[in-house]
């Protein structure tokens, strides 16, 4: 299979999003899963077993030789024959000559995300062998001769009528698509083969180096009898699933099936040590059993400091379970082998840059997958880095490039802002733009774009400045490019509230866009000379609090700016400036603890959409709620947290996955009965106004300063 | 032997209940291998998976027990005899098209998973407890630990050993790969009985 070009790709996301039945199930497993995840972590703290399993895989990876060596050791006293291999092709050359050795005729398998990476089904079947996957999932993808579109679920996308045609097929006998009996179907046509089969193939969870033994997490039992009937037993895992103790696997074991599929643990955890006894011609014998590791790049990925935490996971495929983009595409569209978030990464680093081009962009980056990650896996930061690395390969499209080119140069930008606003005229309608140019618009009819405003922040705020008040507490306010040129109404509104609570106001006027723009396409001189130049800007203003109205500004400021800035001798201010970077409704309600008598509260129905660098970029929950209980009615929504699709540039990569997005957060908005409908961000602010007007809806779409505002107490 | 930890065995219960476990209680392990004869008295006849099985008014039900010690094997295949049932203690090989009951005894239950750990050192536990349609675990109460972390010196132990084959078993076998739909019975057992046993 080649890699995919921009226009296949985008076919089969529109394919993907056409495809009924996948958008239900998907639909309904994203809800389910999120309500059984927090059932099933109740009783354990999630929070500090993440930690300490991010702890001890950092540290198992930095002796994964001497682990290797270990187990070796061990499993070698015990009859066992351990193998490293260097790459994919050596991996399966080695299971082959094995097969070859032990007169093998038939393989079977139980469900091993390394052997999928590896391809080795393909090479064993060159090389004259039958194989069969026994996982039933893995089974019903083998007949239908595609990949595997769930990490742990991989036939998610079928459904039982395709699964009973093929069964249909492979059994050549009519079958009725109640789900128990096409279970039974299985159970029956798989018994024989594991009856027959010679060599079973298993990956591994855990490779414990303390006593040289595997562990395996299985549901069916295939597992066991894959690893029992045949005479040769071969296991195939990465390096990175050596463990040195038992404990570290059992650490994992409280997480990986909560996680995966919301089960307090799998069904079956086979912990296999030395060739065990089996049973030949009536006699006691032992079983020939192997292990193989297989590196496959992750030594060197080891060695690469920004993307190294990818190896810490365990493939639980939570990152799939809570992505937004997965949600609606399938797992065929978010990955190649490895599916969600963590399949963007790995198929870069192990299945090649090429591959993994397109599909690195198709990230909304809303973070989700990093609040649920086993292994606390910083996944968007590593798809970030990816994407830069493959920008300076590849290169960038003309027009992202020059936009990197603009917004490193702060003058030229705001320069050629102001142009703009006139350039528009004869585009622009209203607050929207009428219609943008050809090259421009394609697909973008989702939503309204809107104009650039014809006053900028920076144009009024020295007549909007607040006097001085001596004593009280200073606030600097950054402003980011989408609110000083597109939407000043919303800083106005925050400056007229934070005027009527009696604090002090500072906007330096050398302070630009944030960066994160530029670095999500990849450009990352760009994201470096902006972040610097707004670190320096509010340097020397000795403010308590620099408040942002921009959800993504701040995160990116408080998360990114560290990293990005490393190499610029600076990191003091750096700090400094993060630490000082707060939210405008974490300021009211937190900080100037406002209270209830500021609003004038005539319930007016009001929903919220939780931004999501703001939600889990920030850790804000609370404070806005509180504030609109305050000022009027507020009416919980469905999916409050979940991304709205616009993602910056992604909403322009990808416009049929942000439309789809949208559509399901103005419905579910809508379903509340709310009038108004209110966020924290002016990205998610574009994205729920445009859409609203483009579908003529009656939802009145607010910046919290400018609901606000509008219920300030006279 | 250790003391009865009755939380842990309160908890265990609690947990084992969502992963349909059906628990029963026992004064003693004779009653437990009652419990499994009783069982395969009243479930239907396996229904046998590899062709060429002999028609089922031809066969007797079948109840599997390699692991017994020789006194609670000897009682129980006299009980399974009286019920014309072909006890099975070895060669489990030969019914890879699915035996009615396996019975074992649990070496451990750890109380927050509702698991039972089993060591299967013999390719027949091992069988034994995979092919069988109802699979019956005698586990005594004061084996119960709470979490898997307190399991984890037994687990050592067994893991230090030259050959071993451990197996956390915590439910029947299952899958939700079609549509996602809970289903029990794929490669093992379609039920799995826990007794707990007053020891």
């Amino acid at each position: 299979m080649t890699a995919p070009t921009m226009k296949t790709y985008h076919n089969s996301l529109k394919t993907a999003l056409d495809d009924d039945f996948l958008r239900q199930t998907l639909d309904k497993f994203a809800v389910q899963y999120r309500a059984n995840r927090q059932l099933i972590f109740a009783d354990v703290n999630e929070k500090e077993l993440i930690a300490e399993i991010a702890d001890a895989k950092d540290a198992s990876l930095d002796q994964l030789d001497q682990l290797y060596e270990r187990f070796k050791i061990e499993a070698e006293k015990k009859g066992v024959v351990v193998h490293r291999a260097a790459t994919a092709k050596d991996a399966c050359d080695l299971v082959c000559q094995l097969a070859k050795e032990n007169n093998v005729q038939t393989v079977i398998k139980s469900k091993s995300m390394t052997a999928e990476e590896i391809h080795l089904n393909h090479s064993l079947e060159e090389a004259g062998l039958k194989v069969t996957e026994t996982d039933l999932g893995e089974w019903i993808i083998q007949l239908r001769h595609e990949g595997p579109s769930h990490m742990v679920m991989p036939a998610i996308h079928l459904s039982r009528h395709q699964v009973a045609d093929v069964f249909a097929e492979t059994t050549q006998r009519d079958q009725d698509s109640d789900i128990s009996k096409l279970v039974k179907v299985a159970r029956q046509e798989l018994r024989a083969k594991f009856a027959g089969a010679d060599m079973g193939v298993s990956g591994a969870n855990f490779a414990v180096a303390q006593n040289g033994s595997i562990a395996i997490c299985t549901n069916e039992g295939n597992g066991r009898l894959t690893t029992t009937l045949p005479r040769v037993h071969v296991a195939i895992c990465g390096i990175d699933k050596l463990v040195p103790t038992i404990h570290d696997a059992l650490r994992v074991i409280k997480v990986l099936p909560r996680n995966a599929t919301a089960q307090a643990i799998t069904t079956y955890v086979s912990w296999i040590t030395g060739a065990v006894e089996r049973q030949e011609d009536g006699q006691s014998a032992q079983k020939r059993f192997h292990v193989i590791f297989l590196d496959n790049g992750r030594s060197q990925l080891i060695q690469d400091a920004k993307c190294r935490q990818a190896l810490r996971c365990v493939r639980c495929g939570a990152c799939a379970n809570v992505c937004p983009v997965y949600r609606l595409v399938g797992g065929h569209r978010m990955g190649y082998v490895y599916i969600g978030a963590i399949g963007l990464i790995l198929t870069y680093f192990f299945h090649g840059h090429e591959r993994a081009k397109l599909l690195a962009h198709n990230c909304v980056g809303c973070e989700a997958c990093k609040d649920v990650c086993a292994a606390g896996i910083d996944l968007p930061a590593i798809i970030q880095e990816i994407r830069a690395r493959l920008t300076e390969e590849f290169g960038s499209s003309m027009d992202v490039a020059l936009l990197g080119k603009v917004l490193a140069n702060r003058g030229l930008f705001h320069t050629l802002l102001k142009f703009a606003k006139w350039a528009q005229a004869p585009v622009k309608k209203g607050r929207y733009i009428r219609h943008l140019p050809e090259i421009f618009s394609l697909g973008q009819g989702f939503r309204a774009l809107p104009a650039i405003a014809n006053e900028s922040f920076r144009d009024i705020w020295p007549a909007l400045k607040p006097p001085f008040v001596p004593g009280a507490k200073k606030i600097g306010l950054f402003a980011g490019c989408a609110q000083d040129f597109i939407f000043p109404g919303h800083l106005r509104a925050a400056v007229t509230i934070l005027a009527k609570l009696g604090v002090n106001v500072e906007f330096p006027l050398t302070q630009s866009c944030c960066g994160l723009p530029v670095q999500m396409m990849g450009q990352r001189a760009a994201a470096i000379a902006t972040a610097k130049g707004n670190v320096l800007a509010f340097k020397s203003l000795d403010v308590d609090y620099v408040v942002t109205l921009c959800a993504s500004c701040a995160s990116h400021i408080k998360h990114r700016y560290a990293d990005l800035l490393a190499g610029e001798n600076m990191s003091a201010d750096v700090k400094a400036f993060g630490d000082k970077i707060i939210d405008f409704s974490s300021l009211l309600t937190d900080v100037l603890k406002v209270k209830p008598e500021t609003f004038v509260n005539n319930h007016e129905k009001v929903g919220y959409h939780y931004p999501c660098h703001l939600v889990r970029g920030m850790g804000v929950v609370e404070a806005p709620k509180t504030l609109l209980k305050a000022a009027g009615d507020y009416q919980p929504a469905a999916e409050e947290d979940v991304c709205c699709g616009f993602g910056g540039t992604y909403s322009i990569k990808f416009p049929e996955v942000s439309g789809t997005l949208l559509a399901n957060k103005l419905n579910n908005l809508q379903a509340t009965g709310a009038t108004t409908v209110v966020t924290d961000c002016p990205g998610c602010f574009m994205q729920l106004d445009g859409g609203e007007a483009i579908r003529g809806g009656k939802l009145k779409v607010e910046h919290m300063a400018e609901f606000l505002a509008r219920h300030l107490a006279k | 032997m250790s003391a009865i930890n009755q939380a842990a065995v309160e908890l265990f219960a609690a947990k084992a209940k969502p992963v349909s476990i059906l628990v029963s209680e026992a004064d003693s392990l004779e009653r437990a291998l009652d419990l499994a004869v009783s069982v395969c008295e009243k479930k239907p006849l396996a229904h046998l998976l590899l062709p060429d099985a002999a028609p089922d008014s031809a066969r007797k039900k079948t109840l599997a027990a390699p692991g017994l010690d020789e006194t609670s094997w000897n009682y129980l295949a006299e009980a399974g005899a009286k019920k014309g049932f072909e006890m099975i203690r070895g060669g489990l090989r030969n019914y890879l098209a699915g035996v009615d009951v396996t019975i074992s005894v649990a070496d451990l239950g750890v109380a927050d998973t509702a698991t039972c750990v089993l060591e299967c050192p013999k390719e027949d536990d091992r069988l034994a407890t995979m092919i069988c349609e109802t699979h019956v675990i005698a586990l005594a109460k004061s084996k119960i630990v709470a979490n898997s972390y307190e399991a984890e010196s037994f687990l050592e132990r067994a893991l230090a050993k030259e050959r071993n084959y451990t197996a956390f078993i915590s439910g029947a076998s299952r899958t939700a790969d079609i549509e996602r739909v809970l289903t029990l019975g794929v490669h093992g057992p379609l039920e799995l009985h826990l007794v707990m046993i007053e020891a």
